[in-house]
């Protein structure tokens, strides 16, 4: 069960990837890149629980460092998303499991996902960041999360239910 | 609340990802860059693929502006459609001129600089705020670290990382990156750095006294052995001038000739020109003065010259 979990949350995962950085980085929308990663992270921890959304933020925020194209320190991405799997499976409340709260919640994880990278990048001495831009970035990514949740979270609900967890957390 | 085997991996992860944060943190040849290496030759494979199954849609660059404005695009359009054809007839004299000029360009720019094609792959995410892209050459086609990207309108960026076949390109608008600029007409010099929005740069003069004016043209002042940053290169223009002559810090907004926000095909430059092009777009200054000094002609080659005047005259 374990191994067919972490199948699911690797691939899931590795498509999202390489589709952000293939493609939607790529089209040239204005704003923040429609975070598919992060969204992917939250579906997963609704459909799966706060732990596996903690493991796919781990191990999306890992291969999102490593690839190229990428020039971030190793790990940053990692903690961030970590967080951000966790705290959405562990808040969502089982008895209100709505489209709209879950994509509310998702919105809040992206725009904190571009926020958080902005933080941490200037907490650990980059001067990348550029914090006139942040708002309209973290503005940008929530929005787009939105639109991006709508179809993403209903679609990782439906594939992973063979591979949901016996044993809730409690 | 949690039970204990979700506490344990969950203090597993945060852990590991902090002493990656850490590890990574002291820079250089870190313990991660065989890792780096292994994951960008798989993903980096993956990636070539993708861009070629999803050209389609990336390829139209200006997909999400017709989207929007589609309407008032058509208005605009048929408004110039009017203007350019009067101007047309006017035009064909000064497109005569560009030819000359573009041969001309081309004589002092084609051979001197020896370019590796290749195409942008894959584009880091805007929430990273580091401007890089992926590009599909690496170490097997000759690239190395630190060399200069161009594109057909100028300077794109320098190679930051290189894998088997791939390699990841840091661009002149990232924050990070700072480039040797000199203003061509005035050959003063600066540094031209990234301020991370894609259509401008600040340059930066070192002589506080220095000319700079709206308009100018900006190159590569060029590095030693043309790493990381090939001489003569244009950069961009000067859109902005902020202080006054004399001013401690006067900087100059520069727009980027190249739109990297819309990079495909870009070139390498795997070997730089042997010599500084700086002035050979310019009027040669030795031509000029070759011509001068033969004015206290001596007879003979006076001479000469009536001798072979005639026979054009004569046919």
């Amino acid at each position: 069960m374990i191994i067919r979990q972490g199948l699911f949350i690797g691939t899931c995962v590795f498509v999202a990837v390489l589709c952000e950085l293939t493609l939607l980085s790529r089209l040239g929308i204005p704003g923040a890149t429609p975070d598919l990663v992060v969204v992917t992270v939250v579906a997963i921890a609704f459909a799966m629980g706060p732990l596996q959304g903690a493991t796919a933020g781990f191990a999306a925020g890992v291969l999102l460092d490593l690839s190229p194209s990428s020039d971030t320190l190793l790990g940053v991405n990692a903690i961030i998303y970590l967080v951000i799997g966790f705290v959405a499976g562990f808040w969502i409340d089982p008895r209100d499991r709505t489209l709209p709260i879950m994509i509310g919640i998702t919105a809040l994880s992206t725009g904190a996902a571009a926020l958080g990278t902005a933080i941490v990048d200037t907490a650990l001495g980059g001067d990348r960041v550029n914090w006139v831009e942040v708002p309209w970035i973290t503005l940008s990514s929530a929005l787009y999360g939105v639109l991006l949740s709508a179809l993403i979270i209903p679609l990782i609900a439906r594939i992973s239910r063979p591979f949901l967890p016996e044993i809730s957390f409690s | 609340m949690l039970s204990r085997r979700t506490r344990i991996i969950l203090s597993i992860l945060v852990v590991a990802s902090l002493t990656f944060v850490i590890l990574d943190l002291r820079g250089g040849d870190g313990p991660f860059s065989s890792a780096r290496a292994a994951v960008s030759s798989i993903i980096g494979g993956i990636q070539r693929g993708a861009a070629t199954i999803f050209s389609p849609i990336t390829g139209s660059s200006e997909w999400w502006s017709t989207q929007v404005s589609q309407s008032g695009q058509i208005r605009e359009l048929t408004i110039e459609n009017e203007r350019l054809n009067s101007a047309l007839v006017s035009a064909q004299n000064d497109i005569a001129r560009a030819d000359q000029l573009d041969e001309l360009l081309r004589v002092a720019s084609v051979g001197r600089y020896r370019v590796t094609p290749a195409e942008v792959i894959a584009v880091g995410p805007v929430q990273d705020f580091a401007w890089t892209v992926t590009i599909d050459a690496g170490s097997l086609d000759g690239l190395e670290e630190d060399m200069t990207v161009i594109n057909g309108d100028g300077l794109v960026g320098r190679v930051l990382k290189v894998y088997n076949s791939t390699s990841t390109v840091v661009l002149i608008v990232d924050p990070e990156s700072s480039v040797g600029g000199r203003v061509a007409g005035s050959q003063e010099i600066g540094i031209v750095s990234g301020t991370g929005r894609q259509n401008s740069l600040e340059f930066q003069l070192l002589d506080p006294l220095g000319e700079v004016n709206q308009g100018d043209a900006v190159v590569t002042f060029g590095s030693k052995s043309g790493r990381p940053y090939a001489p003569g290169l244009p950069i961009g223009e000067v859109v902005d001038v902020t202080g006054t002559a004399g001013q401690l810090a006067r900087i100059a907004t520069v727009k980027p000739f190249a739109n990297v926000s819309q990079l495909s095909v870009v070139g390498v430059v795997v070997k730089p020109p042997r010599e500084d092009p700086r002035d050979s777009v310019l009027p040669n200054p030795s031509v000029a003065t070759a011509s001068a000094t033969p004015t206290p002609t001596p007879s003979s080659s006076n001479e000469k010259e009536t001798a072979a005047t005639p026979a054009p005259s004569g046919n």
